[in-house]
């Protein structure tokens, strides 16, 4: 059946185009639009297509795994004329949108029935993003990642804007969408200067394409002084920076992962920012390499300022969600600080440090949103550190993985966070990046004053009273989740303290 | 008289820029900020059609800047449709369009 | 790890010293797993910590005659983690490990026993963590891979913020918070400059054979080896309450719980030293001669600044945190003088001092459990009621001040030997360390337990009834440490030859030490100081 479509779509093809190697996302696609008319066409009172959903993911993630593994290590292929390039790595990383996606529509599942929300359209847009997500992992070419982009960008302003009953997740999503779009056009106008100047025959090398990342690299190494060239690669990074929340572009943050339903700010923390950093590594390893004079120190020194920024503001930080937003924008530091020593370097490992320290972003980020919605009240936006006090006692369980989590985040052994964050200092020091690592150390040391202050809080500050309960001022008191909800997180908190110790599949 | 060139079309897309980019930080009225956003994508592709048809040759037709000016028309569209959806949507809860009083967020 | 295909172990020692790390780790994340009775936790936690003591002692009696790959015993290799990143699990003790090593198995079994017979609230709870905090002292001294030399160094100050937080004194939540920055600070410069090490060596390797290799043939030039050496000494300075980087230790310690403070004053924070001697200085020799005036100035802050403090508290327990940041002082004026004889010294003293100062913050709890308080003004005449705590007591403050017959004496005495000979004056600044710490040790076991009573005393007395002498559970802890002290005291070659004979290989550069038998053995031979050929700096 599926070899059969496989070769209906074979035969439909032009030269040079096989449709077979987006089949994923093709696959996702179809499914969105097979929940969308369940939907429409169900009864009421009959059950929706959420849990097949999530299996859905999670088994094409396993997949994605597999097929990785099949696919030998350092060999790559093109597909629509150069446009999308397959190898281990963008296998692996399809895999890590998919995980994103399942655990995000689990936790939906948890959190969307307390808000009283339907979960089917909510389905549905994740599918949509992850397809987005899972083709940038994969573009070479400008007009392709300028259209998976946005992609994501819409679905995931329909999902900020989610619960549309509460002024605050709207309010988040109009300022998502009002800054998302102001990079967006950034980044256009950033696609159209390097269009411009790479296609003009009169400059050595033009480009039968300038789109594609590979003639763009040849055209800018031979005309790197030229103003569009310098322009085009500004605006371009300045459209990056915005979705990875480097400094200056970070003033969204706060707000946003505020509002944003707990399971879409998960995505958004997580998924989003990780394609961010996808294409930021594709492009300044890419294309814009020949740059690397003037963009390093400009990257370094916005790694500096998004480290600084991130640690200082979560500081005294008592709303959870920013808490994590803004400490979200720290590890975003720690993150550049791994792409300018590949810039540096111009070697692939550093980048897989980049990659295994997103992936242990997302096992311990996941972990401790899938704790905040089993605890969020009836509006999760309003989670603060004291909703946490006596966690340890109210129920061990959750205090565990928060525990575990917080540590991975903190970079504490022997969790998977320190191995991460050790792989990216040691790539700056490789790189002679040592004011880069200094800071960065700098912000391990006020990152843990944060993360031992929330665990402080569920550890030793005692749980308010039963009174108190009745008087209103604790909510949602009694901790309720679903079995499957905590296999899954047990799951991910035993990935982190494994990853801790081995990491022997990583090619450094 | 001069023909008109690849730079005055380059100078009305950076007037139509920024344009948009000064109203989107500037302006307070969500709908106008919408508008100012649609400003900045179609300067993009004013600068977009003109370089593909300036620099276009008989050997290299560079009819990808062309095409991509389609995608991002459909994007735009599809970015504003969603846009005023939120924006109605917290006009009915809120009773506002403007952005200073969007204060439910706060630190 | 111990059944995977190709054994890591080369003949029973190298398992015998996994065994010793593994064993409390094993039990600690047992006891993690689910709550058991109260019984079953408690001979666990027994099993824990008297494995390791009966191991490690096993150890020193098979050293001498044990294998030795590259200059250490008991060698295992088994590879977890990143082969490719130079980082495998290597365990093995060399002539410097070993005594830290059997300290490290004495205190954690002295510690264990007092916290079992304690009563502790959430006890499963703080016999976990405090099995962890063994298992990681006992891992930190048998790694060879300088990953794991930091790692097991976390694994054990974790738990110590943990137990200050939640079983600690009045002021336990700022001393937590301020111990965990401080801490953190000197791990994370200490984890710099061993990442510079990695990466400086260009050879990408965590495993200091293959380093001490390399850089031996291969030395790093001057400026990078500056200021690497700098980093690491100001990182692992911040981690041993080098002045002016202590304040952290008398409040952490003062309201730490008993068992903690023992385990972190007593053996983690030697992890400082340890890594100074064993790793920084070998692997940096040329770095190590820049910031000697400013170790010494610092550590004559410590013997004579912090020397004042600590005769100015009025607290026992503030009194004992901070006369253990003034005895790093004498380590670190050891290391600074960078001969076999200083630093030999200081690794005696670095054993000495941990069982000493465990003895102490122990008995300061026993004191506090049977009266309330460490208020030292508001004690007098205890030994009437309490003869045998204020014998022992008096004890450990006679080994602490580095009176003959405890091996305190023979650390302090090789340190003050090098020092003189190394710079007259520092010398004699630093001997002053000693009639300060004569003052206010002596003053404190007088307060507490001669002269006439106070009225706070007697009110108690009149309100409680007489406190009750030291129980069985509380004296066979301080007896081991007391006994090993004197052990040592009394038959100093025990530890000083395996010691002198790793110096001398680590540190080759002075000829001298080859004619010249080094002071510590010589001294337990005839009792007299060898001053004379000893190298001058």
């Amino acid at each position: 059946m599926l070899t059969q479509a496989a070769e209906t779509f074979r035969s439909l093809a032009p030269n040079g185009v096989d449709w077979s190697s987006i089949a994923p996302e093709i696959a996702l696609g179809v499914w969105a639009l097979y929940v969308l008319l369940r939907e429409a066409f169900r009864k009421p009172g009959s059950r929706g297509a959420a849990t097949f959903t999530t299996i859905f993911l999670l088994l094409f993630s396993l997949l994605c795994v597999r097929n990785a593994f099949a696919i030998p290590a350092g060999a790559s292929a093109s597909f629509f004329g150069g446009m999308i390039e397959q190898s281990r790595t963008t296998e692996l990383l399809r895999a890590f949108f998919l995980f994103s996606g399942f655990l995000t529509t689990l936790l939906g599942g948890t959190l969307l029935k307390k808000q009283g929300v339907p979960q089917a359209e909510f389905d549905v847009l994740i599918l949509l993003a992850t397809a987005g997500l899972m083709l940038l992992a994969q573009v070479r070419d400008f007009i392709l990642l300028f259209v998976a982009l946005e992609t994501m960008s819409i679905s995931m302003y329909v999902l900020v804007a989610y619960i549309r009953h509460s002024a605050s997740s709207l309010e988040a999503g109009i300022k998502y969408l009002t800054q998302s779009g102001l990079s967006s056009a950034l980044l256009l106008a950033g696609i159209a200067l390097l269009f411009g100047a790479a296609g003009n025959t009169a400059l050595p090398g033009a480009c039968a394409d300038p789109f594609s990342f590979r003639e763009l690299r040849v055209f800018i190494f031979l005309n790197q002084g030229n103003a569009f060239v310098l322009g085009g690669a500004a605006l371009v990074l300045c459209g990056l920076f915005f979705k990875i929340a480097a400094v200056p572009f970070q003033i969204w943050v706060g707000d946003v992962y505020q509002g944003a339903p707990t399971p879409v700010t998960a995505y958004l923390g997580v998924a989003s920012k990780a394609a961010g950093f996808v294409l930021l590594v594709n492009v300044v390893t890419g294309p814009l390499l020949p740059l690397r004079g003037v963009l390093l120190p400009l990257l370094s020194a916005v790694a500096i300022l998004t480290i600084l920024f991130g640690n200082l503001a979560a500081l005294g930080q008592q709303n959870v969600k920013r808490l994590m937003g803004l400490s979200g924008i720290a590890h975003a530091g720690y993150l550049l600080m791994g792409v300018c020593a590949a810039m540096a370097l111009n070697v692939d490992w550093p980048i897989v440090a980049v990659y295994f320290y997103l992936f242990t972003y997302l096992l311990a980020s996941y972990a401790i949103f899938g704790v905040m919605s089993v605890l969020s009240g009836e509006d999760d936006s309003a989670q603060t550190l004291n909703d946490y006090a006596g966690l340890m006692k109210r129920d061990s369980f959750l205090g565990g993985i928060l525990a575990v989590s917080l540590g991975s985040l903190a970079g504490i052994p022997p969790m998977a966070g320190f191995v991460a964050k050790l792989f990216l200092f040691i790539a700056a020091f490789t790189a002679h990046l040592y004011w880069l690592a200094a800071v960065g150390l700098f912000g391990v040391v006020v990152s843990i004053y944060y993360y031992f202050n929330w665990m402080r809080v569920a550890v030793f500050v005692p749980c308010k009273t039963e009174d108190e309960v009745e008087a209103g001022t604790l909510k949602a008191a009694p901790i309720a989740s679903g079995f499957w909800l905590r296999t899954v997180l047990t799951t991910l908190a035993l990935i982190t303290v494994c990853l801790g110790f081995w990491q022997g599949f990583l090619a450094l | 008289m001069h023909a008109i060139a690849l730079n005055h079309y380059l100078i009305v897309a950076a007037l139509l820029f920024a344009t948009g980019f000064a109203g989107v930080l500037v302006r307070r009225n969500l709908i106008i900020v919408l508008m100012c956003l649609e400003l900045m994508l179609n300067a993009a592709n004013i600068a977009l059609v003109a370089f593909a048809r300036f620099n276009a040759t008989p050997e290299h037709p560079l009819m990808d800047g062309n095409a991509f000016v389609f995608f991002v028309i459909t994007v735009a569209a599809a970015e504003v449709a969603v846009g005023l959806a939120i924006v109605v949507a917290l006009y009915r809860r809120r009773s506002t369009v403007m952005t200073d009083d969007l204060t439910a967020l706060k630190k | 790890m111990d059944t995977s295909c190709t054994c890591p172990f080369t003949h029973v020692g190298s398992a015998v010293l996994f065994a010793s790390v593994a064993v409390p780790l094993i039990c600690a994340a047992l006891l993690y797993l689910g709550s058991v009775p109260k019984m079953v936790a408690k001979v666990m936690a027994a099993i824990g910590f008297t494995v390791p003591l009966v191991l490690a002692l096993y150890l020193c009696t098979q050293f001498a005659d044990a294998v030795k790959i590259s200059g250490y015993a008991f060698y295992s290799d088994a590879s977890l983690g990143l082969p490719a990143a130079g980082i495998s699990l290597k365990l093995g003790l060399n002539g410097i490990a070993l005594p830290l090593f059997a300290m490290a198995a004495i205190v954690s079994f002295a510690a264990g026993i007092y916290a079992i017979a304690g009563n502790q609230d959430r006890q499963q709870l703080y016999l976990a963590l405090l099995l962890t905090m063994a298992g990681g002292v006992l891992g930190l001294f048998a790694s060879i891979d300088i990953f794991f030399f930091y790692f097991f160094h976390e694994l054990a100050l974790i738990p110590t913020f943990i137990m200050i937080g939640i079983w600690g004194g009045t002021a336990r939540r700022v001393a937590a918070i301020e111990m965990t920055i401080y801490l953190t600070l000197g791990a994370m410069l200490v984890l710099a400059g061993l990442v510079a090490l990695y990466v400086g060596s260009g050879i990408a390797t965590f495993d200091f054979i293959t380093l001490r290799d390399y850089l031996a043939a291969n030395p790093l030039s001057l400026v990078t080896q500056k200021w690497v050496y700098g980093l690491l000494l100001i990182g692992f300075g911040v981690l041993v309450s080098l002045f002016p980087f202590h304040t952290w230790a008398p409040r952490g310690y003062a309201n730490a719980p008993a068992s903690a403070a023992m385990l972190h004053a007593g053996v983690l924070k030697k992890f400082g030293l340890y890594g100074l001697i064993q790793i920084a200085a070998p692997l940096l020799p040329d770095g190590v001669g820049q910031w000697t005036n400013l170790l010494v100035v610092l550590a004559l802050g410590n013997i004579l600044v912090i020397g004042f403090i600590t005769m100015a508290q009025k607290d026992l327990r503030y009194m004992l945190g901070y006369s253990s940041v003034m005895h790093m002082g004498y380590a670190f004026l050891g290391i600074a003088t960078m001969g076999v004889l200083g630093l030999s010294g200081a690794v005696i003293m670095m054993f000495a001092h941990g069982l000493t100062i465990a003895a102490l913050f122990l008995m300061a709890d026993c004191v506090e459990k049977r009266a309330g308080t460490t208020e030292m003004a508001s004690f007098g005449g205890m030994a009437h009621e309490t003869p045998v705590l204020a014998a022992l007591f008096s004890a450990a403050i006679f080994a602490s001040v580095g009176l003959p017959g405890f091996a305190n004496f023979w650390g302090e005495l090789s340190i003050f030997t090098a020092v003189f000979n190394m710079n007259h004056l520092v010398g004699a600044l630093a001997v002053l360390g000693i009639i300060i710490s004569a003052i206010y040790g002596l003053r404190a076991s007088a307060a507490l337990f001669f002269g006439s009573r106070s009225a706070a005393y007697e009110k108690r007395i009149a309100a409680n009834g007489k406190p009750a002498d030291l129980t069985f559970a509380e004296k066979l802890p301080i007896l081991v440490l007391l006994g090993a002290l004197m052990f040592v005291g009394f038959w100093p070659r025990s530890i000083s030859d395996s010691i002198n004979a790793e110096m001398s290989a680590k540190y080759p550069a002075a000829p001298v030490q080859q004619v010249v038998p080094s002071a510590a053995a010589s001294l337990s031979q005839d009792g007299d100081v060898a001053l004379s050929g000893e190298r001058k700096f």
